[in-house]
């Protein structure tokens, strides 16, 4: 359904106009707004924390350690080892979005080539592409990620490779079905028929009508990813104590849910609020794209 | 009908040897195709190997976990279900009102929670402030004396219901856009705005639904079943999921490949049935 | 889904016969470990493995003494009823074996059923043996040079050098049946599901990773110890946060090790917190093997200046006594080291810089801790903090977590095995209750890996003629001084990074009645009943 989709929006003939149509449909769209407010938010504050964040994220007191939210000094609280909340879950957002962003913009961009070459060339590059895919994808997601990180062992590098490989499969496949649908519109087929080189029309005519879609498509993956990389952490397959990272925070925080239950969810909410963010701004993005909408 | 099935069964054939290829490459430094072929053989004999932390048959271990994991999953799909059809069916029929901006806010909140985390607060709600419910474990006996009882079904009331979110709200973003999309038709357009019978357009809506959601459900199904780790780690809930952080910290490989296994196979049969399910309900709809 | 249930029947068949009066109930007890510890004899999972599923099914040739609170445990005569060391050949041992014991079986115990179970863990050719419980009890009696039955109820052993300590060393070997194992098909897997020993408690049934179920063993030889309970139920709950919440809502009566943090919550509802000292020490092993960064004292000494145990008992809610060496304080063989145990950045940092440590050259590098697991305390909030505190002097450490069975297993392997993985250290906690265990397994030389558990490779002459010395010491008195000087010199070489000692705590519920917590590691259960 959601392929049908976008390659609905992929088939659209772009008018020069598109692009700040769609534009201004979406500064029109309040909940989008909020939701890319949110999330320029969070990256000004991972960018920013050493500025911002009113402690040290690795230094703690045992004297103080998990104090509730509304402590004088420590207005989120502290956590097991007496370091401030508030900080640590700003420093926190730099390997969460980090952790979550990257795998699917290498994957965006390892998935958009596989995808659009096998739907471009078609034939037996596509079936043998394809097939190989589909083995990736008949694992489900968050199986794929934790197997692969289980295999090769904790650490920020190899998270990020397993969460990688888990999203280069789904883009390829949405990739590829937009590529096919692009490709059998009439004026594709005419500039093939005319001899314009192979290159030439996938940089002029595809990429144009297609990268948009993928882009919409992979930006409702960062939810995901977002939700897997913490969780990867929350297992003790992501990042290693002593680094800030939300998923890595809930895990060592939930020791403490019988003394600061709410200090404890913190960095959770962290996570939702984030996840939460990109998810309404894929879908505001989309209905912005479709036409039909 | 039989010539699709077969030619779905041929499709998932290839699927099928190149996930068993992966597994095998999980834990083998050195692909050797003659000890491939060994694996399989034995593999197909119902052989998973021993365990290397217990000298237990690694079948026999995810043989148990395989049944409390399904029971959860299958429990918090038929929740999930049955809450995102609701949450689907009514804000796509109200499309535009303050129900539907409701009904579509619950469903992305669905898709959008972490749901190890929302486990925790649900157990910080109920087992640590109202002392309600138990925050961890599949009851007094473990799963070896599950009872349809009170004392072990409360065990499985706060895991299920974390886990169905996930479904929930897939399920009712799917149902509100189908909805959404049969009452544009035009004569249901034409009938609603004649006022004609709502119930008849009710069914018609469900019976055009039904197959698309259904197979959203079954798919939805196995993800669950197979990403079932993180909440049976929140849980402590000893199914598969579970066995799988132990394996991976007990560095036990011939538990850890044999469970991706089976858990893979598992997913892409699964595949294969709501294919066929679906297209038997929907003949117009086979999926290439 | 019960796979394991053939005891179910013998335990209906015993509560039929049981009147309801003496009826003393079911005691359910949440473990540390993760998975319920090997059924067969010699159990694994570490020290609380022995505790709930060594010494409950089977015995040792000599036992430990678990009647006292108030003093730590001695020795005493077990399956052994006596035994005596040959005056002019101190290599020479002669036990009595207990007459008339019997398995759970009904089979008989004699001198050469025991000579079997040391084939089973020694002997790589015999039909028995058994590399699960060869793995786990090996390490434990490296003393052991040979052995025969010299009459039905008379075994031998000769050591392979003089040594007093292997009575200390048999206590940790659990005698199996000869007979069961013959009659399950000659195979340990089959005997783990219907294992059969000679101890105060019958295991009935258990479910891999979620339970195990023992009832008493009414016809155990020291009628003293026969359990009061009906029950005894082990369920694995690796988590603190598991356990605390398996008591809370009554799944549970006991937990080991709760959750600091929670102590007071449970002491509010009402459960009984206890606590005792026992010889415990909670360490890092560093390792000696060639591109340690720990073959330099001055970087042992450093890390041991840059832990902060007070704040460490701060996070442990009290539940600790810190450590001024690797003996707990006050203990009889402390002796006086010079090297004094406390915070001091300013001095770590100076010798880490005389070490060679600094901007240009950072100290960097990797130590293997577990979650969870016997006699671990709190491990993962413990180790970051001293990660911290150690941070603070100038010493970046990495983590690498792995299961404690597993960690075990890499102990066991040592520091060069690829197990290992390049970490050059290892939290490890220590039984410490005698010379061998407190001392010699750690760094004795001919003990590193894979013949023993040095798994650090330690070698050092001047220690190995000090372990050659109590070896040789018969009087008590005599090695006792000895054993000062060698913890005077673990202390003031700084070969371990000391930490802090656990205080064995447990969290009972308010109906666990009779219950005495001995100064060990092991604790009897058979005093206890259950309030209705």
């Amino acid at each position: 359904m959601t392929a049908a989709n976008l390659e609905a929006i992929a088939k659209v003939e772009k008018s020069p106009g598109y692009w700040s149509g769609v534009l201004r449909r979406i500064a029109r769209d309040p909940v989008a707004m909020f939701a890319l407010c949110v999330i320029v938010a969070m990256i000004l504050m991972a960018v920013f924390a050493p500025w911002i964040a009113p402690a040290d994220p690795y230094r703690g007191q045992m004297l103080r350690r998990l104090r509730p939210i509304g402590t004088a000094g420590f207005p989120l609280g502290t956590d097991e080892l007496g370091r401030d909340m508030l900080t640590r879950l700003i420093y926190g957002a730099r390997l969460s979005l980090m952790m979550g962003v990257t795998p699917v913009i290498i994957a965006f961009l390892i998935g958009s080539a596989i995808g659009i070459t096998a739907g471009y060339v078609g034939g037996k590059l596509n079936s043998a592409l394809m097939r190989t895919i589909d083995v990736f994808f008949a694992f489900p997601s968050v199986l794929l990620a934790i197997a692969l990180s289980g295999a090769l062992g904790a650490g920020i590098f190899n998270g990020l490779l397993s969460l990688t490989i888990v999203f280069i499969p789904p883009i390829a496949r949405i990739a590829e079905s937009v590529t096919t649908a692009v490709r059998k519109i009439e004026y594709v087929e005419a500039a093939r028929a005319s001899g314009a080189s192979g290159f030439t029309i996938v940089r002029v005519h595809v990429l144009g009508n297609v990268i948009g879609p993928i882009f919409v498509y992979a930006t409702g993956l960062i939810s995901v990813s977002l939700i897997l990389a913490s969780g990867l952490s929350f297992l003790g397959l992501g990042v290693k104590p002593p680094e800030p990272e939300w998923g890595l925070m809930l895990n060592t925080l939930r020791n403490a849910i019988y003394v600061q239950p709410w200090v404890a969810a913190l960095p959770g909410l962290m996570i939702f609020i984030t996840s939460i963010s990109f998810n309404l701004l894929s879908d505001g993005l989309r209905s912005a794209m479709d036409l039909k909408a | 009908m039989l010539t699709y099935i077969a030619k779905r069964l041929l499709h998932t054939l290839p699927v099928a040897f190149g996930v068993s290829i992966v597994c095998f490459l999980l834990v083998h430094d050195r692909p050797l195709p003659v000890q491939y072929g060994l694996w399989v053989l034995t593999t197909l004999q119902g052989d998973l190997g021993v365990s290397i932390a217990t000298g237990r048959p690694v079948a026999s271990e995810l043989w148990r976990a395989l049944g409390n994991t399904l029971m959860l999953a299958v429990l918090a799909t038929f929740i999930g279900f049955v809450l995102g059809c609701l949450f689907g069916f009514v804000a796509g029929y109200f499309r535009g009102s303050w129900l539907d901006k409701l009904a579509s806010f619950v469903s992305i909140i669905g898709v959008s929670v972490p749901h190890y985390w929302l486990g925790m607060v649900l157990v910080i709600i109920f087992s640590v402030q109202l002392n309600w419910l138990p925050a961890t474990g599949a009851g007094p006996g473990g799963s070896a004396d599950w009872a349809w009882d009170w004392v072990h079904v409360r065990h499985l009331i706060l895991p299920a219901v974390t886990m169905s979110v996930i479904p929930m709200g897939i399920v009712a973003r799917t149902v509100r856009a189908l909805v959404a999309d049969i009452l544009s038709q035009e004569f249901i357009v034409g009938q609603r705005a004649k006022g004609l019978l709502d119930l008849g357009v009710f069914r018609h809506v469900v019976k055009n639904a039904a197959p698309t959601a259904l197979a959203v459900m079954g798919l939805q199904l196995g993800y669950l079943l197979g990403g079932s780790i993180l909440i049976e780690t929140v849980f402590s809930w000893p199914g598969t999921g579970f066995l799988l952080g132990q394996a991976i910290f007990q560095r036990d490989l011939p538990l850890l490949q044999g469970t991706i296994l089976v858990l893979a196979m598992f997913f892409v049969a699964l595949n294969l049935i709501v294919d066929v399910v679906q297209t038997m309900l929907d003949p117009r709809v086979q999926r290439s | 889904m019960k796979i394991f249930d053939l005891g179910a029947i013998a335990l209906v068949a015993s509560l039929g016969f049981s009147q309801p009066s003496l009826a003393q109930g079911v005691l359910r007890i949440g473990m540390t470990a993760a998975d319920i510890p090997l059924t067969t004899g010699q159990p694994d999972q570490g020290g609380e493995g022995q505790r709930f599923m060594g010494l409950t099914v089977y015995d040792a040739l000599v036992h430990w003494d678990l009647t006292r609170a108030d003093r730590p445990s001695t020795l005493i005569p077990g399956l052994a009823a006596s035994w005596t060391v040959d005056a002019s050949d101190k290599t020479k041992w002669t036990f009595k074996i207990r007459d008339g014991v019997k398995f759970h079986d009904g089979s008989a115990l004699t001198a050469e059923a025991v000579v079997w179970n040391l084939d089973k863990l020694l002997k790589t050719d015999a039909p028995q043996f058994d590399q699960r419980q060869a793995s786990q009890g090996r390490s434990r009696i490296p003393a052991v040079g040979s052995y025969r039955a010299v009459d039905a109820l008379t075994l031998e052993i000769i050591t392979r050098a003089p040594d007093a300590t292997l009575p200390y060393q048999l206590a940790w070997i659990g005698i199996s049946s000869p007979a069961q194992w013959e009659k399950v098909g000659k195979s340990w897997q089959e005997f783990a599901k219907t294992p059969s020993g000679t101890g105060p408690w019958k295991l009935t049934g258990f479910t891999p990773r979620e339970r195990a179920e023992l009832v008493p063993n009414k016809d155990y030889w020291d009628k003293t110890r026969i359990p009061k309970l009906d029950r005894m139920v082990l369920i694995p709950l690796p988590e603190p946060n598991a356990r605390v919440a398996a008591l809370r809502s009554g799944q549970v009566d006991w937990i080991e090790a709760p959750a600091p943090d929670a102590v007071t919550s449970l002491k509010g509802a009402g459960m009984q917190v206890i606590t005792n000292a026992y010889p415990h020490n909670w360490t890092w092993h560093l390792s000696s093997a060639e591109g340690s960064p720990w073959n330099d004292v001055r970087v042992r000494k450093a890390a041991n200046l840059a832990v902060d145990r007070e704040g460490l008992k701060e996070l442990l809610g009290g539940l600790m006594i810190p450590a001024e060496g690797f003996m707990p304080p006050g203990h009889q063989w402390f002796g006086k080291p010079s090297f004094k145990l406390k915070r001091d950045l300013a001095e770590a940092r100076k010798l880490l810089a005389e070490a060679g440590y600094g901007p240009a050259k950072p100290f960097q590098t990797k130590i293997l801790i577990s979650p969870s697991g016997s006699g671990q305390m709190q491990p993962l909030p413990m180790n970051e903090f001293i990660q911290q505190n150690l941070a603070e002097a100038g010493m970046k450490i990495d983590f690498e977590v792995v299961e404690w069975n597993t960690l075990i297993n890499i102990w066991r392997a040592g520091a060069r095995h690829e197990s290992s993985r390049g970490a050059t250290g290892m939290n490890y906690s220590y039984f410490i209750q005698d010379p061998f265990t407190g001392f010699m397994r750690h760094l004795q030389c001919d003990l590193q890996p894979p013949a023993g558990t040095n798994w650090g490779h330690y070698c050092n002459a001047d220690m190995d003629k000090l372990f050659n010395e109590v070896r040789n010491t018969f009087d008590a008195a005599a090695q006792a001084k000895v054993l000062e000087r060698i913890h005077e010199k673990y202390v003031d070489d700084a070969l371990f990074l000391m930490v802090t000692h656990d205080v064995n705590a447990r969290a009972l519920s308010p109906k666990v009645r009779g219950f005495v917590q001995a100064q060990n590691w092991f604790q009897d259960f058979g005093t206890i009943t259950m309030a209705p």
